[in-house]
């Protein structure tokens, strides 16, 4: 998943763990945990007996919680799929496949579970320390994979077999670099928190901030929790930004803004950071330091978005909230865009095989980008059901799900919607502006 | 140059208060021979006793004595229930460094169990902003550098002009020694341990003044650079360990602004080690510490 997404993510999975410790083992409907599924059939060859989707990702070691919660969305949409009969006859259902969070670990488990499980014919993969040994196995497998790392080095890849539906940490960094110049802060200094979710987005913002004719005025790694920054703050009001394009936690932020505060005579920048900041710590440690009006009006937050009005957000959380085990959970995993990646990913690469007649890797993978593309007299559908119906009756369909419209560049990655929002007095967040995804991509 | 000039100052204030914890952990081990790590989370009950103050409208500079004194009281209270039993019974100096490493462990998140995980704050102390001699301070750091100054006048008095203080040296000394030329050295530990933990207390508040945000994980982050500052300076020697918080507090400050902060916080320990390579018993420190260190 998205690095920068990641905090954000594992905030929602400390409010999820003591929920979570009460359900059930790990594991899909029904395979199983562990390294691998059940035995038998190589992946892909055999078309009898259901389909096997491959969540990979940490169901053991220290990121448990993280595979659990971000897998749980196999389950709504595998439980619409079977409802609505199925993929050309087949029932669909969530296999477990334990990267264990550990890059070289996983290789065996995964390499186990594509020669043993039974109509492996999908996968989703999670985790952004594990996808450099998993993306490959996968691909040479020729099992069509979604997943929501965010890591850089898949922005350009040569992955025929690889599907992204959130949008890289450098896409977020490019998102913040559009903002700024949008806004008129034409020079702007980058101060990031040592660490890869906030360093991810750096090439961005540098890939970004010219091209929009602006510059990089400074750019600036600090430690996190230090006693002081005034020597880093220093140099900062030094470079005269007009917006700092920011990535910290809550206690670094409120240290080095304070300070900012009191050397520069009070002034402060405007700050673009990530809608991972959207949490009651960030905005309560930021306000008792420079108050309510600086945090509602010149504090930004962008990140990828979704709508949740439309009809499409609403079949995903009913189906969350209906089933047993992600109903606890529901709101917890309707918040954030990853868990919907996934919902929709599964959903996409159902139709492609209804659309390719073959339940096949190899065959069902080059019409992935026709389900989602838009075109002359498709009929737009915005769940898995609405999309078997229209393709049955011979229509062309275009999937715009829980994300809204998805757009594949070349290297099948898609950004999505970006959008800026800003605090709310009371910590919540007002939407002011949207950021267009291809815009984004083309500035990388 | 004018921005090297700036951290210096800024360095001094940082240095203040890493220097006065510094300085309570060195009197501390001076007397008792005890690793003790708990010092740390004996910080953040000071921060957190401070923060419980100022929600019900003390000032922060009110509640730094308070604070100061609440932590005096529990180090002495501590020492008694759990740290000289064991050193009665013989326990061995690992086990006495796992203990405090296990009851600072249950202090802190007896913290988070009442306070919560949620970062806290005192809000802004700093008041104004001064400006002399090239340096740039805020009312609030002036206050903490001249209130770590009056301490370790305090404490330099207490030690060189009281017969408190000579009994104190003489059983940071010899114990043995001590206790045989009629100092009662039990009485002698729990005053050191009061005026240690008052130390501990005091940097604990100053800290969370200082960061202005802070969380139960407040006082071991800077348990270290303290450590590092003691020893730095000369284990069991106040004057060197102040002298070492200053050290630590202006190398990172400056490294910061000349060169990559992401370094910071580890020039002070490149220094450290250059130190002790050079002079193992740290700057002020005797070969008697130096040795009660290594065998502790």
């Amino acid at each position: 998943m998205g690095s920068a997404n990641r905090w954000r993510v594992c905030t929602l999975v400390a409010v999820a763990t003591a929920v979570l410790s009460g359900c059930g083992s790990s594991g899909g409907s029904g395979g199983s945990s562990g390294g691998g599924a059940s035995g038998g059939g190589a992946s892909g060859g055999s078309q009898s007996g259901a389909v096997s989707i491959g969540v990979i990702a940490p169901f053991t070691g220290p990121a448990a919680q993280f595979g659990k919660l971000l897998g749980s969305p196999c389950y709504a949409a595998t439980d619409l799929i079977n409802k609505a009969g199925g993929v050309l006859g087949h029932q669909i259902h969530c296999t477990s496949i334990d990267d264990t969070g550990d890059a070289a670990d996983a290789v065996p488990n995964v390499t186990r579970a594509i020669a043993t499980t039974s109509n492996l014919d999908m996968t989703i993969g999670l985790e952004s320390n594990t996808a450099a040994t998993t993306v490959p196995l996968v691909n040479a497998a020729k099992i069509p994979m979604v997943t929501t790392n965010g890591l850089v080095a898949f922005s350009k890849n040569n992955y025929p077999y690889y599907w992204r539906l959130t949008p890289s940490d450098d896409a977020n960094g490019a998102a913040f670099a559009v903002w700024a110049v949008r806004k008129g802060y034409k020079n702007v200094a980058v101060v990031f928190q040592n660490g890869i979710g906030s360093e991810g987005n750096l090439p961005g913002v540098r890939s970004a901030m010219p091209k929009l004719g602006g510059k990089l005025g400074l750019q600036l790694t600090i430690p996190a929790d230090s006693a002081s920054y005034s020597s880093e703050v220093a140099k900062v009001i030094a470079a005269k930004p007009g917006a700092l394009i920011w990535s910290a936690d809550p206690q670094t932020t409120a240290t080095f803004m304070s300070e900012y505060k009191q050397l520069n005579n009070g002034a402060l920048p405007a700050m673009i950071t990530a809608t991972d900041s959207l949490t009651p710590d960030f905005f309560n440690a930021l306000t008792k330091v420079v108050g309510t009006n600086y945090v509602t009006h010149d504090v930004y937050l962008v990140g990828s978005s979704f709508s949740q009005t439309t009809p499409a957000f609403k079949i995903y959380k009913g189906a969350l909230s209906a089933d047993p085990k992600t109903s606890a959970i529901a709101n917890v995993l309707s918040a954030v865009g990853p868990p919907a990646s996934v919902y929709d990913g599964i959903n996409i690469l159902a139709l492609a095989m209804i659309m390719s007649k073959s339940t096949v890797g190899s065959t069902y993978n080059s019409d992935i980008t026709k389900v989602v593309a838009p075109k002359p007299g498709a009929v737009v559908v915005d769940n898995y059901a609405a999309g078997k119906q229209a393709l049955a009756a011979g229509k062309q369909i275009q999937y715009v799900g829980v994300l809204g419209p998805v757009v594949f560049n070349k290297y099948h990655n898609s950004a999505g919607t970006f959008a800026a929002a800003v605090f709310a007095a009371n910590g919540s967040a007002n939407r002011v502006g949207a950021i267009s995804g291809p815009q984004v991509l083309g500035l990388l | 140059m004018h921005l090297i000039i700036e951290s210096v100052g800024f360095g001094v204030a940082t240095g203040a208060v890493i220097g006065l914890g510094a300085v309570g952990f060195s009197v501390q081990f001076g007397i008792s021979n005890i690793l003790n790590i708990t010092y740390g989370a004996l910080m953040t009950l000071s921060a957190y006793v401070g923060l419980l103050l100022i929600n019900r409208g003390v000032s922060a500079w009110i509640a730094l004595p308070i604070g100061a004194v609440v932590v005096g009281l529990v180090s002495v209270l501590y020492n008694r229930a759990l740290l000289a039993p064991l050193v009665r019974r013989g326990t061995p100096p690992v086990a006495m460094v796992i203990t405090t490493v296990a009851a600072g462990t249950i202090l802190q998140y007896v913290i988070v169990a009442i306070a919560g995980p949620s970062s806290q704050s005192y809000g802004e102390q700093s008041g104004q902003t001064l400006h002399f001699l090239g340096l740039t301070l805020s009312e609030g750091q002036v206050v903490i550098i001249v209130l770590t100054a009056v301490l370790m006048l305090g404490l330099h008095l207490l030690l060189t002009r009281t017969t408190l203080g000579k009994a104190m040296r003489a059983t940071s000394s010899n114990r043995t020694l001590a206790r045989s030329c009629g100092i009662s050295t039990s009485r002698v530990s729990d005053i050191s341990w009061l005026i240690s933990g008052a130390l501990c207390g005091a940097a604990g508040v100053a800290l969370a003044i200082t960061t202005v945000s802070f969380d139960f994980s407040l006082g071991g982050l800077f348990l270290i650079p303290m450590i590092a500052a003691a020893i730095l300076g000369g284990i069991g020697q106040p004057y060197g360990a102040m002298l070492g918080g200053l050290i630590v507090g202006v190398s990172s400050e400056v490294f910061a602004a000349v060169s990559n902060p992401n370094y910071k916080d580890i020039v002070a320990f490149a220094i450290l080690i250059i130190v002790l390579l050079v002079r193992p018993r740290g700057l002020f420190g005797t070969g008697s510490s130096t040795r009660r260190l290594m065998e502790g």
